[in-house]
């Protein structure tokens, strides 16, 4: 008789099934069941000690990796086997089928010991990894030196390298991506890695090889700002462009309606001038190589009326039209790259107009190394005021060495010095994590710089462009692979003195498509309230804000209004011409507009 | 006015509050992830961080952990052994905490308690004492049995009064003052002195023990503070749970602001609260409150009593787009009109 306490209970997927008396040797039984084929490789099983249940799994969605099987100390995967995989005799596949390797889950996880590497195999070790690097993910070890870093660093070089301009697709010029950016000089890096080879990165590269000098200049890089060697931006560093894809349809409405592609004619409602329309073609559709800038019409569109009664209405026998055309919002611009007619499964045709645009590096651009170290270009400086070595070599970029010691990415120094390393000899170097030592790779690369007449921990003395004069420090210097994100100045700048207002309440819009202001926001007014400027508060708020001019009745507190042809004020409730111009917030008198209509009357009382 | 000026160091029409609430709240928003620190000492268990700032702004009625400290007057003080005695009569001990089993006995209206040794010993506390003390605040027939366990006679045999007697002993204290917790004693780190901190709060029965120095009492709960010893107590309790509970998170806010908050949430001669149900509720103007929260409601009211809104506050002036009454906007300048009437 099995006591209660000693049942241990199975689960298929979360669901009791039953239960078994000795957990251990059933756990054993399903793994070995499955190591022979017998049961689906896809099975996890895993008992869990603590609560003395044995969960199942072989449900969807869970994510699984690959460890070699140890047993007695000994890794299934014999010498005899790697070299018939070499030999390409055998494949993965067959390891998978003959018991050598096997996928465990999250849960299985729990129950095995893995060794990092063989050397670390002892008696209670059940799984050996297939490759250290495997510890990380693919997006991580396409970075050198991951191991040399910081996690959170990890996590942010994961987002940039998404946001990094390459060569994303060597059909570029055929496709017609709403936004796409290509790199004119792609470069391999040179600190790759066996991933970043694997996946064939170099083959559509996202960045350059930058020299790169840890440096302060002039305090132009503080906080994470970068500054930029002119003459280097002038050689095409860092230089892209920009594509971007407009589109439009000629829909069908019911009753028989459509659009229609053309230069929209003047007696069109909401025509926006002749000027407008004046670079497009007589099909309504500007042409490839064509100079547009913002406000230019792309794509010229008729579409019949909104609302019904206007096309009856008026009686005139011409119908009536309304503008519907692509124009180029502002900050846009550039240059037709191509223009293509297709049409949609609904049989309308549809235009698709790209205008390209160069991006060459300026201030506000984005830049980030692989080790989540990203910065901002605050100034490009003429070649003759960048500092200099001793040799005449001038950095493409200056890296502010504040901004290394508390994100402790050591990871970024030491493909500094590898970069430089792979520079002076002329091959690539290979940056896998877990492939050497901090200090042997230090070793390694100081000796190739030190072959080479250079320092062997990566330091110049430099001297200032501006002065001539050595600085008294040496600098780390040293070739670093840097990404351009996508984040450019020119895509994002906006101004605005004064412009639109939103119809409802009076104050100015919100936002770059609709040339807005930025928004003076609550914490904003406490801190001029807190100041006590009272007069500046109250231009924010009102004066460069929703100001409305109202007349207020003297005699029953209620708006009035002003008959401009007997030139008096009147007040439509108690017909009195006492009344006052007072100015309020619109909003104000929207909300006097708004408790009115739920039968409220407010009043206003003047004091003078 | 210069005079008053120069006396205050607060120049007249300073919006002292709107800093205080700056001062305040930016430091407040580098708090939110570092609570939940240090394990330790049971009294280092108490609420901290911005949940206790939440707490006391919201002028909750009960703290979550209430902490008090009952110091010892002159004669007590330098002794472990009189403090111990003092930490005796405070640590509440609950009857279920020692029983190990209650067994009523219908037939004769008899309510036997098991009691748990081990819990017993370790409470330090006799059946003897139990049973006294059930005597004394239920008013029972409790004595002690066979076994060291209570017998306690109900004198009646109705089913359901021995079962309402019974459940009342579970709740009873055999110990203590009720609400108090456990109270141990503690040593100053400065005077050297001995007092009691107990995990509970109800000071006015602390107040009455032998060897309490009960001017130097102190509670973490507002509320009672300001029942016994009044407002001026509770304003002052108020701002140094603040300011103890800032300091604790290493967040350095001057003295005056908090001050400032503790004062406006008891100006009114009972503990207001910052929120729609105090402080800001009770505002003076209609508009100021309908543009903070429930503005349906405040509108509604006032269109039904026909309030006025005298344009006071600093809100109200803002949504109309006046200029606010503070800082350059509290000085007017005015003409005499007769003057400029005689001219013409």
């Amino acid at each position: 008789m099995v006591k209660i306490s000693d049942k241990c209970y199975v689960h298929l997927n979360g669901k009791a099934i039953g239960y078994v008396s000795n957990p251990q040797a059933y756990v054993k039984e399903v793994r070995t069941a499955r190591r022979k084929g017998l049961i689906s490789g896809e099975v996890n099983v895993v008992y869990m000690e603590k609560l003395n249940e044995i969960h199942i799994n072989t449900d969807r969605g869970r994510a699984r990796k690959p460890y070699i099987i140890v047993e007695e100390g000994k890794s299934r995967f014999t010498k005899e086997l790697a070299e018939k995989l070499e030999k390409k005799e055998i494949d993965f596949a067959y390891l998978i089928r003959s018991g050598i390797v096997e996928f465990l889950d999250a849960e299985e996880e729990e129950n095995a010991v893995v060794a990092m590497t063989e050397s670390e195999v002892n008696g209670d070790t059940t799984h050996l990894e297939v490759d250290p690097v495997s510890i990380f993910g693919f997006t991580v070890n396409t970075a050198p030196y991951p191991e040399a870093n910081n996690v959170a660093r990890h996590l942010m070089f994961a987002s940039y390298i998404k946001q990094a301009q390459g060569l994303y697709a060597t059909n570029f010029n055929l496709r017609f991506e709403s936004r796409a950016y290509i790199l004119f000089y792609p470069q391999a890096p040179l600190v790759s890695t066996s991933t970043y080879e694997a996946l064939k990165l170099s083959r559509h590269a996202s960045g350059q090889n930058f020299v790169v000098a840890l440096s302060t200049f002039y305090g132009y890089n503080m906080q994470d700002a970068v500054v930029l060697n002119k003459a280097a931006v002038d050689r095409g560093l860092a230089r892209s462009m920009f594509y971007k894809t407009y589109s439009d349809e000629e829909r069908r409405y019911p009753g028989g309606q459509k659009d229609v592609f053309k230069i929209p004619p003047a007696t069109t409602e909401g025509y926006l001038g002749e000027h407008a329309y004046s670079k497009l073609s007589d099909d309504g559709v500007i042409e490839p190589e064509m100079q547009v800038e913002e406000g230019d019409v792309l794509i010229g569109k008729v579409a019949p009326p909104r609302f019904l009664e206007e096309s009856i209405g008026a009686g005139g026998l011409e119908e009536k039209t309304r503008d519907d055309s692509t124009t180029l919002k502002p900050g846009e611009g550039g240059v037709v790259d191509d223009v293509i007619f297709t049409e949609s499964p609904g049989a309308t045709r549809i235009v698709k107009v790209r205008v390209r645009s160069l991006r060459i590096p300026e201030a506000g651009d984005k830049f980030g190394s692989r080790h989540g170290q990203k910065g901002v270009v605050a100034l490009i400086v003429p070649h003759e005021d960048m500092p200099f070595t001793e040799n005449g070599v001038v950095p493409d970029l200056l890296l502010n060495p504040h901004g290394i010691p508390s994100r402790m990415t050591f990871g970024h120094l030491l493909e500094t010095l590898a970069g430089k390393a792979s520079a002076m000899k002329g091959t690539r170097t290979d940056g896998t994590a877990f492939t050497q030592t901090g200090s042997d790779r230090l070793d390694e690369y100081g000796k190739i710089i030190e072959a080479h007449g250079f320092d062997k921990y990566g330091e110049e003395v430099l001297y200032d462009g501006v002065t001539g004069r050595p600085f008294k420090a040496k600098l780390f210097t040293g070739v670093v692979y840097y990404n351009r994100l996508h984040h450019m100045v020119s895509n994002k700048m906006q101004v605005r003195s004064r412009g639109t207002v939103q119809i409802l309440t009076h104050q100015p819009t919100e936002g770059k498509a609709r040339l807005g202001g930025l928004r003076f926001g609550e914490m904003e007014r406490d801190v001029l309230v807190a100041y006590g400027a009272s007069l500046l508060l109250k231009e924010r708020m009102l004066d460069q804000s929703d100001k409305a001019t109202v007349l207020i009745c003297k005699e029953c507190g209620s708006i009035g209004y002003r008959d401009y042809a007997k030139r008096i004020n009147i007040c439509p409730l108690c017909n009195s011409n006492n009344l006052v111009e007072v100015e309020i917030s619109y909003a104000f008198k929207l909300l006097l507009d708004e408790i009115k209509s739920l039968h409220i009357r407010p009043q206003v009382g003047i004091e003078e | 006015m210069a005079k008053q000026e120069s006396k205050y160091g607060v120049q007249a029409g300073e919006p002292v509050g709107v800093i205080a609430a700056q001062s305040v709240g930016e430091p407040g928003t580098q708090m939110v992830l570092r609570t939940f620190h240090f394990a330790g000492i049971a009294a280092s268990i108490a609420t901290s961080g911005l949940p206790r700032i939440i707490e006391l702004l919201d002028a909750k009625k009960t703290p979550s952990t209430p902490i008090s400290k009952i110091y010892l007057n002159e004669s007590s003080k330098k002794s472990f052994a009189k403090a111990d005695e003092v930490a005796k009569k405070i640590s509440e001990i609950e009857m279920r905490s020692i029983t190990r089993r209650i067994v009523e006995d219908f037939s004769k209206g008899k309510i036997l308690v098991m009691l748990n040794a081990q819990a017993m010993q370790a409470a330090d506390l006799t059946a003897g004492h139990a049973a006294a003390r059930l005597k004394k605040d239920l008013g029972l027939d409790a004595k002690v049995g066979k076994h060291g366990n209570i017998v306690i006679g109900t004198h009646t045999k109705n089913l359901k009064e021995v079962r309402a007697i019974a459940v009342k002993l579970t709740k009873s204290i055999v110990n203590g003052i009720e609400g108090a917790g456990r109270a141990m004693v503690a040593q100053d780190q400065k005077t050297q002195e001995f007092y009691v901190e107990s995990a509970g709060s109800n000071i006015e029965p602390m107040m009455e023990i032998d060897g309490v120095d009960s001017s130097r009492i102190y509670t973490n709960d507002i509320f009672e503070m300001y029942r016994v010893f009044g407002i001026e107590a509770a304003r002052t309790t108020l701002a140094l749970e603040l300011k103890k509970t800032l300091e604790e998170q290493e967040i350095s806010v001057n003295e005056r602001h908090i001050a400032l908050i503790a004062d406006a949430m008891t100006s009114s001669g009972t503990i207001q609260s910052i929120g729609r149900h105090g402080l800001v509720g009770k505002k003076e103007s209609v508009f100021a409150r309908a543009a903070f929260e429930e503005t349906v409601k405040h509108l509604i009211n006032a269109a039904a009593f026909g309030q006025i809104d005298y344009m006071r506050g600093v809100t109200e002036n803002i949504l109309v787009g006046k200029q606010i009454p503070l800082g350059t906007g509290s000085v007017k300048l005015s003409i005499k009109r007769e003057e400029g009437k005689k001219k013409k």
